[in-house]
């Protein structure tokens, strides 16, 4: 692929006229501000900068994909709750309606010295602040057996869009009475109930479908989030289907075989119809390029979600250690508005406030059966620190676990508006 | 033969003058007798009616004294209840909030009224609300048996979307939420449909819990107008309500609530917050902080917020379009 103006100019016609005068004013020193990455962290940041700013900084969003499937609620897709394109996004109301400039490339590499962005296209893009928010990659040979040239044979379906089709389309396809297996992540990873909510939909699924067929879980971790909840659930709604094999009888130990759709959990050999295989993660590949990582993750201060490494560049989200929010979306949009607010601070010099952060993340169980948890946050200098927070209980009543699904739809409907305006 | 037959017809005639005459008197006398006889018996009648009153009189001051003595007793024995209870229970109380904070410094004992006076009260209530035997779904729910009742889920009335978040959330009607509720509907239930601007005064509130409470099927197991009952109001102190919130503040702040209430104002599954009047808005984040307002996420959020971060919140929503 190679740089032209096209890959500049973003998202339709109303992108194309607006993005002209953006150029020139760029020219007249107008504060540059880039930002590599339009999931739930990029697009949010890139919004309220534009928005709030009200054209004194010139935006640009660095995002490959035209198309954003959200990683939240693909789960829902698979489950048969929401269609594909209910969780399709464009950016075009950030091109036409807030100015943005939408890059439709790659970020291959950061060069912090001269302070501009490559791109795979060609070319680089300059800031004066930079955003990354590039989510998560895989940690290589992190299941033995298994690589992203697997991923046809064995799909992660951790990244939203075709993967999630795809793993859809093969449990559809499976065999009656077949076999689908998880091979769940170590800590830290994205979206921590995330897999458990994806088994509680597949078990859904396959209830109706293929109501003999069984699902494993391979998982090298002792607890996972919300577990007495999904346990409960998967007892209520799914008696028999889940088995899950923790660390304490080798859930620590798979290798795959994609050509042979075999696991092996600790020497017993399983053949399965479906192999779902969620790899540990690391930030997103442009930290690494950057030298913004330590270990598999970019350390952030939490007042102002600034690298630790370098002050000119923010990172947001998956990517980020931060301290102890988890890996969400709704993390990610919430530490984008600190960092939105810390930057206009720094380039226009408008009022900056304490660092405030929250998360909540919901789950669908079964049909009306919607369960939550959630916490809020302030950042210290060490990190983003826990201050409060709440969780479903198990036993509650119908009314309230619909409540709660209803209340997950809004939500969505909320942080999407709140992303791509 | 015909002046024989006419001197027949005149004796005839004679003798039935004389008897005329004679029945005449004997009717006269007769009447004057029962006269008599009745003037008497009205006059026992009215003396024995004025007794009867006196005797009525004293009936009912009887028994509004057996009230008394009963109320006292009931006093009695439920103060023992709950010496009983307070000396079997080693575990101390919940830690109630400072006295020092100007917010909880305005709650108050909730006692139960008088039903009497409740029942006055209630009258402005009546052309929505039915209660008692036979009582039906009007305007507004019917509310025999509503201590107790989840909000909201009286089967067959349709409540407002609000009313029924509130229920599913799990707000129950118990003498403070009722309290609360009577005191400032929309604090507790934004977009209530109960059209009514609430009670100020506690005592018409306690009245009127007391008149309602003789209506819920179980009222043994409400709690009773011990001292101990106390509930906590959505009273805020003048200098709170008083604070002019910064607006730059409240717009960082309130993106964090946009998340997931939407800024255009749709309300899908979670409900909108824009052009909410100032002290609504307070007044209700106030009852979230203090958990009268059920819901977890809200509970949690309001709880970091101090009185003028709130202030700033409401000035920026207000404001919104």
């Amino acid at each position: 692929m190679k740089l032209n103006r096209r890959a500049f100019v973003g998202t339709g016609v109303a992108a194309a006229t607006l993005s002209a005068p953006m150029v020139n004013a760029a020219s007249h020193g107008k504060p540059k501000v880039v930002v590599v990455g339009g999931g739930a962290g990029g697009a949010t940041a890139a919004r309220y900068i534009a928005k709030d700013s009200a054209g004194e900084i010139d935006v640009t969003l660095i995002e490959p994909s035209r198309s954003y499937y959200t990683c939240f609620f693909s789960n829902l897709y698979i489950g048969g709750f929401r269609e594909l394109d209910s969780i399709e996004h464009s950016y075009g109301t950030l091109a036409s309606e807030y100015g943005i400039n939408v890059v439709h490339d790659w970020a291959t590499g950061v060069d912090r010295d001269a302070k501009t962005v490559a791109l795979a296209g060609g070319g680089a893009v300059p800031y004066d602040r930079l955003i990354l928010s590039p989510g998560i990659d895989f940690v290589d040979g992190a299941v033995p057996g298994w690589d992203v040239s697997a991923q046809n044979a064995m799909p992660h379906a951790y990244k939203g869009g075709s993967q999630t089709e795809l793993l859809k389309a093969q449990i559809m396809a499976m065999p009656e009475g077949g076999t689908y297996v998880m091979v769940a992540p170590p800590n830290p990873y994205r979206c921590p109930p995330g897999p458990y909510e994806r088994v509680s939909m597949v078990a859904h699924v396959l209830k109706a479908n293929n109501p003999t067929a069984k699902i494993i879980i391979a998982d090298p971790k002792p607890s996972f989030s919300k577990q007495g909840l999904f346990e409960e659930g998967w007892q209520k709604h799914y008696a028999g289907m889940v088995t899950r094999i923790g660390p304490d009888f080798g859930g620590d130990n798979v290798s795959v075989d994609p050509a042979a759709m075999t696991v092996d959990v600790d020497g017993e050999v399983i053949k399965a119809d479906v192999v779902n295989v969620i790899p540990a993660q690391k930030a997103g590949l442009i930290c690494e390029a950057a030298g913004l990582t330590e270990g598999n993750w970019a350390p952030v201060t939490g007042h102002t979600m600034q690298s630790r490494l370098d002050e000119n560049i923010h990172i947001l989200g998956d990517a980020t250690n931060q301290g102890d929010m988890p890996k969400s979306g709704f993390s990610a949009n919430s530490q984008a508005k600190v960092a939105a607010m810390a930057v206009r601070g720094a380039l226009t010099g408008s009022r900056v406030f304490p660092a405030k952060f929250s998360n909540t993340c919901w789950s669908l169980i079964d049909t009306n059966d919607g369960v939550k948890v959630g916490a809020t946050y302030e950042a210290t200098d060490e990190k983003i620190a826990k201050v409060d927070g709440f969780v479903s209980q198990t036993g509650e009543d119908a009314a309230l676990r619909q409540a709660t699904y209803e209340e997950s739809i809004g939500w969505y409907e909320g942080i999407t508006s709140d992303m791509f305006g | 033969m015909a002046h024989s037959s006419g001197l027949f017809i005149s004796v005839i005639g004679g003798a039935a003058l004389v008897l005329g005459a004679s029945y005449g008197w004997t009717a006269r006398e007769f009447r004057a007798a029962e006269l008599d006889v009745l003037t008497d018996r009205v006059g026992q009648l009215e003396r024995s009616n004025a007794d009867w009153a006196s005797k009525a009189d004293q009936t009912s001051a009887l028994e509004a004294r057996l009230s008394e003595l009963e109320t006292e007793l009931s006093a009695a024995l439920q103060a023992a209840e709950d010496a009983k209870q307070a000396a079997m229970q080693p575990v101390a109380e919940p830690v109630q909030e400072s006295a020092t904070d100007p917010v909880i410094a305005d709650a108050s004992a909730l006692e139960f009224g008088d039903p009497a006076r409740g029942e006055e009260v209630f009258a402005q209530c009546r052309s929505c609300h039915q209660i008692g035997q036979g009582a039906t779904d009007r305007i507004g729910p019917h509310l025999n048996g509503i201590f107790g009742r989840r909000a909201g889920a009286h089967d067959g009335f349709r409540y407002s979307e609000d009313m029924s978040m509130m229920g599913s959330d799990g707000l129950t009607w118990e003498l403070d939420t009722l309290n609360a509720y009577l005191e400032n509907p929309k604090a507790l239930v934004s977009r209530t449909r109960m059209n009514f601007a609430g009670l100020d005064d506690p005592q018409d509130r306690s009245n009127i819990l007391a008149y309602l409470r003789q209506f819920s099927a179980s009222p043994q197991n409400i709690p009773e107008a011990a001292p101990t009952a106390q509930a906590r109001e959505v009273e805020l102190a003048p200098e709170v309500l008083a604070i002019v919130g910064d607006t730059d503040y409240g717009e960082y702040l309130a993106s964090e609530c946009k998340t997931c209430h939407q800024q255009d104002g749709s309300d899908q599954g979670i409900p909108a917050i824009t052009q909410w009047p100032t002290e609504d808005f307070v007044v209700a984040m106030h009852a979230y902080k203090r958990k009268i307002r059920p819901h977890p996420v809200m509970q949690m959020m309001a709880n970091r917020l101090s009185d003028e971060e709130i202030a700033a919140l409401a000035a920026y929503f207000a404001q919104t379009e």
